[in-house]
């Protein structure tokens, strides 16, 4: 394990650009939303730009990696070794998560000196375990769309096309421009409950009831995922 | 170096082995053993069953029916015992574009278990004539470095079994000569090598017996030398003879037929 994570640690550096870009996404959207941090709340920014990047990371760099590597064959060479193919898959994750940590960090950081978010540090690290949860719901979706998809490209745009859907359709439902119907759609959507559950972590206080089915149909959507992504995938491309 | 009690038994034995691909059949009740010290080729026509047989050793795929034993291991059982003592150069060199040729090295010596210093894989790198590309990727270099990088991670660990799935397609021959002399140099080291090629002049000259296989079934093995002997006379193998002397490639059209697979 230790010699798998030593390796898809120094692919994703040598990626760094790729994944620099992933990160920036989430960074871009919390320095340009300075402004609405009154309006909105410095709590619904933290929360929003956090869920943008969870899904950066599960959607276009876990699920392509994954395409990649396993047109390229990558899998097939480790797997004729001693290692389990659980082993080989945990690896990937351990690196996801590395990522989401950094990138909530980052938020974190950026969202306290840039945009001025003062949270209480009970709100942080709440934030930072949910946001490690929540990505699972992401990485699940990511899994399932590698598992249902063969062909790199495809996944790629796949992906793509499912990013832009989420953050349009969940930015702007939960703004309540897109009428009531597809706002109730979003909030119960795997952006909305991801963001809602962030945003109650970010400030305990406001844990209710509403948040606990949240945190629920988050985990629900994450073992749907998870459980097709595992039935569905192949290691190979044939 | 491989001891003699080892080197009694088989260290690869495939016992009555089926894999299915649905309501295709891929290989039907293959069977045959390869010994320490023995090179054994695996030849057969694009779709015969070579692949299918290869990957259900490698354990990539469950056959549906059969037994597989690598150095005693039932790769179905103990699959990861079994896959540490056979090491594996699959058709195309598929590691990680990302890393260069020591990482790549030190990645798979840790995943068998051994720990490999810098001087260790600059030696390992000095063997095959490349320890200038330690720090290059793999994509830089050639088809022949590749292969030769390629072989050294298969035999990292001193593995039983060494299982070549056409080592030498696509190599200058020069290339080819070097591999086929690391192969013979496995072999005199008391290791067992299964081989699978197109090439006839390359089982002929580094196998020392052979199986030939065709729409999943054996259908012969023996020795080259044996199976040029035994079909010597045979009216398919004779009404392929272009240069009037019978030769394992005219054995081999005759037995499995002049169609060309797709």
């Amino acid at each position: 394990m230790a010699a798998l994570l030593r390796a898809d640690f120094t692919t994703l550096w040598r990626n760094r650009r790729s994944f620099g870009l992933v990160l920036l996404v989430s960074l871009v959207i919390l320095v340009s939303w300075k402004g609405l941090v009154d309006k909105l709340g410095g709590v619904f920014v933290l929360s929003s730009c956090i869920t943008i990047g969870l899904t950066s990371i599960g959607l276009m760099g876990y699920s392509n990696s994954i395409a990649r590597d396993r047109d390229r064959g990558v899998f097939q060479r480790l797997r004729v070794g001693p290692v389990s193919a659980w082993t080989i898959m945990m690896s990937r994750l351990i690196v996801q998560i590395a990522m989401i940590v950094l990138m909530t960090v980052l938020v974190f950081v950026v969202g306290y000196f840039v945009d001025h978010i003062y949270i209480s540090p009970v709100g942080y690290i709440a934030g930072l375990l949910m946001a490690m949860l929540g990505g699972f719901v992401y990485l699940g979706m990511g899994q399932a769309i590698v598992g249902l998809i063969k062909n790199p490209d495809t996944v790629n745009s796949t992906t793509r096309l499912v990013y832009f859907i989420f953050i349009m359709i969940g930015m702007f439902g939960e703004f309540g421009v897109l009428g009531k119907k597809i706002g109730l759609l979003v909030i119960w959507s795997p952006y909305g409950v991801v963001r809602k559950v962030l945003a109650a972590s970010l400030d305990p206080a406001s844990w209710n009831m509403d948040t606990t089915w949240a945190l629920l149909a988050a985990a629900g959507y994450t073992i749907v995922f998870v459980v097709l992504g595992v039935k569905w995938f192949k290691w190979e491309n044939k | 170096m491989i001891n003699q009690q080892q080197a009694a038994a088989p260290v690869l034995a495939v016992s009555q082995l089926n894999v299915q691909y649905g309501a295709f059949q891929a290989v039907k009740d293959v069977s045959f053993e390869v010994h320490a010290g023995e090179i054994f080729g695996l030849l057969g026509p694009n779709g015969a069953g070579k692949t299918s047989t290869l990957s259900a050793i490698e354990g990539l795929l469950h056959p549906a029916s059969g037994s597989i034993t690598v150095a005693g291991f039932d790769i179905r059982e103990q699959p990861l015992h079994a896959r540490a003592n056979m090491g594996v150069q699959l058709q195309a060199t598929s590691f990680q574009p990302e890393l260069t040729i020591s990482e790549i090295i030190r990645l798979f010596a840790s995943i068998y278990g051994v720990n490999l210093k810098d001087a260790a894989v600059k030696q390992k790198l000095a063997e095959i004539n490349l320890e200038e590309a330690s720090g290059k990727k793999i994509s830089q270099l050639s088809g022949g470095q590749q292969q030769r990088v390629s072989l050294v991670i298969s035999t990292i660990h001193n593995p039983q079994l060494v299982l070549l799935d056409e080592p030498t397609t696509g190599l200058d021959p020069q290339s080819r000569r070097q591999l086929w002399e690391r192969m013979e140099h496995f072999r005199n080291n008391g290791h067992a090598v299964l081989l699978t090629t197109h090439s006839m002049e390359e089982a002929e000259a580094v196998c020392d017996r052979i199986a030939i296989i065709d729409h999943g079934r054996i259908i012969a093995i023996d020795t080259p030398e044996a199976l040029i002997a035994q079909h010597r006379d045979d009216p398919a193998v004779l009404s392929v003879v272009r240069k009037g002397k019978v030769t394992l490639e005219d054995v081999f059209i005759g037995l499995t037929g002049t169609a060309v697979r797709s």
